[in-house]
């Protein structure tokens, strides 16, 4: 039976799906009785797109125009 | 990678500027978006992205297609921004422990049950993403290691497998997948800590 530091050190896995059937099926018997593991894992993939949401940066328009004068300046 | 990559690689390296707009157009907002997560700072991810770029086109033409464009450039980019890091970071480089989740000697979690149950995870991104969670979210970002940074935009942004983050960062495909795990949970525990009852 697997406890709450094993679902946790396994979570990023779990949500690759490259754990194996046994060991999901596991850690999936232990996340209907625990209900901070369940918590958890539904604030960790929260906090992944989260996190890919703060991140997801286009570069400035007044920056491409700058390194496209830089560029062609060097290379042109 | 496709094979037009390499083309354009070429190209761009040969003074093609129809080329090199192609490859700025394709990788501009990626390579400023890594370079950006790993110094978090606009002005250097600008200087980055010129030397970036400038590499590409000087030592484009000797890039051998067996491996894919994209990881070559977020190499390089990883590369630079590490170096321009470097002199910069704290001096004492704060550690990620204290934002780890503490077990018992049991395998439980430690802390309160108030604490281990709160679940913010279906609160609106409009709350999540702008005011003070969003300050502090973006402080958390900043609190974590460059490298970790770093693999969390290949992964999470970029949407990169695992083994094309370590292609493309020159670490094991297990340092990759600890430093993302660590620094997702940092994050959250961070984020909870704000949004959640105390521990």
């Amino acid at each position: 039976m697997m406890t709450c530091h094993d679902v946790i050190d396994v979570l990023s896995d779990y949500l690759d799906h490259v754990l194996t059937p046994e060991v999901a099926a596991d850690l999936e018997r232990h996340l209907a009785g625990c209900e901070p593991c369940r918590a958890y894992l539904a604030t960790y993939r929260r906090t992944r797109a989260l996190g890919a949401q703060a991140a997801r940066l286009e570069m400035p328009d007044e920056m491409k125009a700058r390194l496209r004068q830089f560029l062609l300046e060097r290379v042109g | 990678m496709t094979s037009d990559e390499h083309g354009l690689l070429k190209d761009a390296a040969a003074g093609d500027s129809v080329a090199l707009e192609a490859l700025m157009s394709r990788y501009g907002s990626r390579v400023y978006r890594l370079a950006y997560g790993i110094t978090r700072s606009a002005a250097d991810a600008e200087e980055i992205a010129q030397d970036v770029f400038l590499q590409l086109v000087r030592k484009g033409g000797a890039f051998e297609g067996r491996a894919a464009v994209a990881s070559w450039i977020y190499r390089v980019t990883t590369n630079v921004a590490l170096n321009k890091r470097r002199g910069k970071r704290r001096e004492v480089e704060t550690s990620l422990d204290d934002c780890l989740p503490a077990y018992e000697a049991d395998g439980h979690r430690a802390g309160s049950r108030a604490f281990l149950v709160a679940d913010w995870s279906a609160r609106p991104d409009a709350e999540l993403l702008s005011g003070e969670t969003r300050r502090v979210l973006d402080e958390a970002i900043d609190r974590l290691p460059e490298h970790y940074r770093a693999v969390l935009i290949l992964r999470d942004v970029e949407e990169l497998s695992n083994d094309e983050v370590a292609a493309s960062v020159g670490d094991s495909v297990s340092a990759v997948k600890t430093r993302l795990h660590r620094a997702r949970m940092a994050l959250r525990e961070i984020l909870t800590r704000t949004l959640g009852p105390p521990a």
